[in-house]
């Protein structure tokens, strides 16, 4: 289920690190210096280092690859001996039997809305909150943000009673609010932009822009969203994540084919008596697909935000 | 312009006389105080707001629940005070999927941490390619658990996984890694750090690309090694990124569900983690009261509690217990 | 350049955003068309019937919701007891069935709404199994019955030098479960250990199931220990697992699967809707699998019902569907195309039922097979917690396959676990 803060994956955060940011971003003549003397240190990388990194390349993606070569075959490749390293040649099959099957394109569209709503709304919300807690005084800051991390450690998956009561309150059953609602908010969101803008925005950028007559929201539209940034990038990619292949909450509250998201149509592919594992694997490679998607599209910034020191140690 | 100018500048735009009033002054301040004193509950408002309506009712909810007898299949419900959280402390069964998410916790999270380190170690070297790598290392993130189940359960089949035909060809012959208590956490724990392994070693990159180059440069003239440098000049560096990650790593695993529960089949064996419990864990254990069998929500609701001050006590322990690392080095 | 992806990113978001609007706006009623929501655990082999009924009824059409078999009972559990989100007709899988009896007030009383005359139409323990303790109610109408055969490989049997025609092999195992045992023992000699069969919990619960009282009493008391049947099911079982004969698979998951095709284990206990699952997983062994009858007399061993949970708004439509569908004609049709065998004895004197054969089981006569088998079914009362009462026994017997614990071990455990049941 999708209960803020606790769903997001654990991305570690707080606890300001050693060095000021402006160290990073803006090296200064001594650091420079610094550091061609330590580029003389360091000694080239040897051959050794690339094959270890090679070897860990290999691990990393080959569970991925292998999920493709059991969807590129029928199911009694399963039981070959030995398994099978190579794709085969039921690709396109499994894919039209897929879509035969559950209404993918549906759930496709549906998991697309989910997410991206719940995304611009964490990424947003968080960032206001955390500009709040981590800039701004005001009564009661400290126990509050001491509430959210607490938040984040209680098990998600007795909620789902009580929530859905509250669905039917609303009359939110089986419509896709009763997904989205729920992720509106996270408080792993709200911790992690906290951490973040302490650092990465100097209080005296904020005092300057009071001093011009800035409204605070003046600030934190011209300030602190475009600062925020890297952290925003890194943040709407786990959010994104975690939102697209949420599975306990919307199997519950969604009853309806037409309303199913990806992950609850997969479901369906392993149902009943007949477990076809080349199937079920098809469509968990098409769900992944969009994923990869994204992760072509922004991991790059997703790459440069956790380097930034979005994810604060 | 000086700074006094400024300030009374939107005042002037606001008074069509031209000249600031001190009633428009007064305005004015009075405008600035409050958007002072209440923009920052504003912003966490909506925050709140929704947590409270779909976060802390759900919980305070089963907090109430957890002292009554209250199963989904009747609708009558008994208050019992705390005769459920009685039952838990004295069902060995809990204990033994306290037992068994420790061990799995500990197996996923210290092979993963020191793997990272040393991985982000590998990735502060001026490598050839460095985007590459590092977009490499985050690529099994991508992979949503349910996925990860599904694969790891089949490279690690008994009869016909990948895994076992290569302990077989390497002569070391095949293992039902289902069916005994270590091997069934060893799988589960690979699933865990398979995909958090690369995430937390570009945390580490990030923090160790952080730590002032003049340290190391010390450290090197003092003769130490690059592997006496990682553990003697960049772990007590970064160490509060270290704490942190120790810390959501433990959270997260605490509450570890799906991987064991495909990795037992998804039927009974799936609920209990094994036939004899092996891998059964806590979320599970949770599971097997809440959604099956009687559906006895209000004790589930008393492990869901019971879980929560687990984590925290288990939290706040690495907390110190890292720490004190730092004093002692 | 360099943000357009972000930019891109946030747009498709904010678009989303309105998508999401707008798609929760939507819906309404279709111009006085009724649309029947049908939640089913895996393919029942509904599809043509749909249609079928909707050209003979045009105002109704059908949305079929298809989950996971343990997904699917706990999502109706969470369904009924919130009295909202379950499908207008609902399956429910004999395991469950009483669980769902001793809650009659969540259901449309069927009885209400025409079924009282049709008693007769099905056999007698099917329809039982879906009443009410008090006889008041009646919540479901029942679709498949599982009486049991044995299936067996034609080609492990002749390399072990057993007889490979389905009547010897019957006869192989008249007598009794001791003869199957002693069979088993004869195949691992000659094949120097191959397994006999896929997994211990099934014979255990085939045994059980054959027996006059199962795992409950009338009064719903639960008589594992005091039931001798179960005893001896125990004992026998665990001997069979000493000499070897299990190859300690568990169903339903993809080594198990694949055990049909690779002929891993050499039987298996065959309920009628056992034999499409063995045709679909193994497709390229069509002829190495045969049916001969099951060791031990006759017994039910799944089958389902369908019910109308109370939160339905169709009621009476409802259940005009059901029952046109668990009509005889409708069952025919339903097994021809599944394997999932009628619980209408009208059938039974049907040619088009009793004349059935199966190509991929060697042209095996499963109309007669699972006929004869359904007919000497003795009913066996079902207590609310069967399911799980059988699983737990089960997990028992795994425990001694994987050698985690001696048989002793293993049995006072389950009498334990079943103490907070």
């Amino acid at each position: 289920m999708t209960r803020p803060g606790l769903a997001v994956p654990p991305a570690p955060a707080s606890g300001a690190a050693v060095p000021r940011r402006s160290d990073r971003t803006l090296p200064g003549r001594s650091d420079r210096r610094a550091r061609s003397r330590m580029r003389a240190l360091r000694e080239q990388p040897g051959r050794l280092v690339y094959l270890t990194l090679v070897a860990v390349l290999f691990f990393s993606g080959f569970p991925l690859y292998y999920s493709f070569v059991v969807a590129s075959r029928d199911n009694s490749a399963l039981a070959q001996v030995p398994p099978p390293v190579l794709p085969g040649a039921n690709l396109v099959e499994n894919v039209e039997r897929v879509f035969a099957t559950v209404p993918f394109g549906t759930a496709l569209w549906n998991s697309v809305v989910v997410s991206a709503s719940v995304t611009a709304s964490v990424v947003f919300f968080s960032t206001l909150a955390g500009f709040a807690f981590a800039k701004l005084e005001f009564k009661g800051a400290k126990v509050l943000l001491v509430t959210v991390v607490a938040t984040m450690m209680v098990p998600v998956q007795l909620g789902v009673i009580p929530l859905f009561m509250l669905m039917i309150e609303l009359e939110w059953t089986d419509t896709l609010w009763a997904v989205v609602a729920p992720g509106l908010v996270s408080a792993f969101g709200v911790f992690f932009m906290t951490q973040y803008l302490r650092g990465a925005l100097p209080g005296s950028l904020i005092e300057s822009a009071r001093m011009d007559g800035a409204s605070t929201f003046r600030i934190f539209w011209q300030i602190v969203m475009p600062a925020a940034r890297p952290a925003a990038v890194v943040l709407g990619v786990l959010t994104f994540l975690t939102s697209w292949n949420d599975y306990f909450w919307p199997l519950i509250v969604l009853s309806s084919p037409e309303r199913q998201t990806v992950q609850v149509a997969l479901s369906t592919l392993s149902g009943g008596y007949v477990t076809d594992q080349s199937l079920v694997l098809t469509g968990t490679m098409l769900a992944t697909l969009p994923l990869l998607a994204v992760f072509a599209l922004l991991g790059k910034y997703m790459i440069s935000g956790i380097m930034q020191g979005a994810v604060k140690g | 312009m000086t700074i006094a100018a400024k300030r009374t500048g939107p005042a002037r735009t606001a008074d069509p006389t031209g000249r600031s009033s001190p009633a428009g002054r007064r305005f004015q301040h009075l405008r600035y105080r409050l958007d002072l004193k209440a923009s920052p509950y504003l912003y966490i408002a909506p925050f709140f707001a929704l947590f409270a309506a779909f976060g802390l009712f759900p919980l305070a909810y089963t907090a109430w629940v957890s002292t009554h007898e209250w199963s989904l299949l009747s609708d009558e419900h008994v208050f019992v005070a705390f005769g459920n959280y009685q039952a838990l402390l004295s069902d060995p069964y809990f204990w033994n999927a306290l037992g068994n998410t420790m061990s799995i916790l500990l197996l996923a999270t210290v092979p993963q941490l020191l793997a990272a380190l040393l991985l982000a170690h590998l990735l502060t070297l001026r490598l050839r390619g460095q985007t590459f790598w590092r977009m490499g290392m985050l690529l099994p993130n991508v992979a949503s658990v349910v996925a990860v189940a599904v694969i790891f359960s089949q490279l690690f089949g008994r009869d016909f996984g990948l895994v076992n035909w290569v302990l077989e060809s390497l002569g070391a012959g095949r293992i039902d890694w289902q069916s005994g208590s270590a091997t069934s956490h060893i799988a589960i724990a690979v699933m865990v750090a398979w995909k958090w392994t690369g995430y937390n070693a570009l945390i580490f990159l990030a923090a160790m690309q952080a730590v002032p180059r003049d340290v190391y440069e010390a450290a090197h003239l003092d003769g130490a090694s690059r592997m006496q440098q990682l553990f003697h000049v960049t772990v007590p560096m970064i160490r509060p990124t270290i704490v942190f990650t120790v810390i959501v790593s433990t959270i997260y695993g605490l509450q570890i569900f799906a991987e064991p529960q495909l990795f037992g089949g998804g039927g009974p064996n799936g609920v209990t983690g094994g036939a004899s419990r092996q891998f059964q864990t806590l979320t599970l254990y949770l599971y097997e009261h809440g959604f099956n069998r009687g559906f006895e929500f209000g004790y589930a609701s008393a492990v869901a509690w019971t879980m929560f001050l687990v984590i925290v006590v288990v939290a706040l322990l690495n907390y110190l217990f890292i720490r004190r690392i730092r004093s002692d080095s | 350049m360099k943000t357009r992806p972000i930019r891109t990113a946030m747009a498709a978001a904010a678009a989303a955003a309105l998508a999401l609007t707008a798609a929760c706006s939507g819906g309404g009623d279709d111009g006085g068309k009724i649309t029947l929501s049908v939640g089913l655990f895996g393919d029942f082999g509904f599809g043509p019937l749909y249609e079928e009924y909707s050209k003979l009824h045009p105002e109704i059409e059908f949305e079929e919701r298809i989950a996971e078999f343990a997904d699917h009972h706990t999502n109706l559990t969470t369904h009924l007891a919130t009295g909202s989100g379950a499908a207008d007709i609902e399956a429910v899988e004999v395991g469950y069935i009483s669980q769902y009896t001793a809650q009659p007030d969540r259901f449309h009383n069927l009885l209400d709404l025409g079924a009282a005359e049709l008693e007769g139409q099905w056999l007698d323990w099917k329809w039982q199994q879906a009443l009410a303790k008090d006889g008041e109610a009646l919540i479901g109408l029942g679709t498949d019955v599982g009486g049991m055969a044995m299936c067996y490989r034609r080609d492990l049997f002749e390399q072990a030098g057993l007889p490979v025609e389905r009547d010897e092999v019957s006869a192989l195992w008249a007598g009794s479960w001791e003869d199957y045992v002693a069979v088993g023992r004869q195949y691992s000699e000659a094949t120097g250990g191959d397994y006999f069969f896929e997994s211990s919990g099934n014979m255990f619960r085939a045994m059980v199931e054959q027996a006059d009282e199962g795992v409950y009493d009338r009064d719903d008391n639960l008589v594992v220990e005091s039931n001798p049947a179960i005893g001896e099911a125990w004992d026998l079982t665990v001997e069979a697992i000493e000499a070897g004969m299990s190859n300690r698979l568990q169903a339903w998951t993809p080594e198990w699967n694949a055990g049909f095709n690779e002929g891993t284990f050499a039987t298996i206990i065959c309920p009628a809707w056992m034999t499409s699952y063995i045709e679909t997983n193994a497709p390229d062994s069509a002829g190495l699998w045969d049916i001969a009858t099951v060791p031990g007399g006759a017994g039910n061993m799944g089958g389902s019902h369908l019910v109308l949970p109370a939160q339905g708004d169709h009621p009476e439509e409802a259940y005009a569907f059901i029952e046109w569908l668990t009509a005889p004609e409708q069952q025919l049709k339903v097994f021809e195309s599944t394997g999932n065998f009628p619980s209408t004895p009208a059938l039974y004197e049907d040619e088009a039922l009793t004349g059935m054969t199966k190509a991929y089981f060697n042209d095996a006569p499963v109309g007669q097979i699972f006929t004869a088998a359904a007919q000497a079914v003795r009913p066996q009362y079902q207590g609310p917690l069967q399911g799980d009462v059988l699983a737990t026994i089960g997990q028992g017997l795994g425990r001694i396959e994987d050698g985690s614990q001696t048989p002793d071990e293993a049995w006072s455990q389950v009498l334990g676990d079943l103490e907070s049941f």
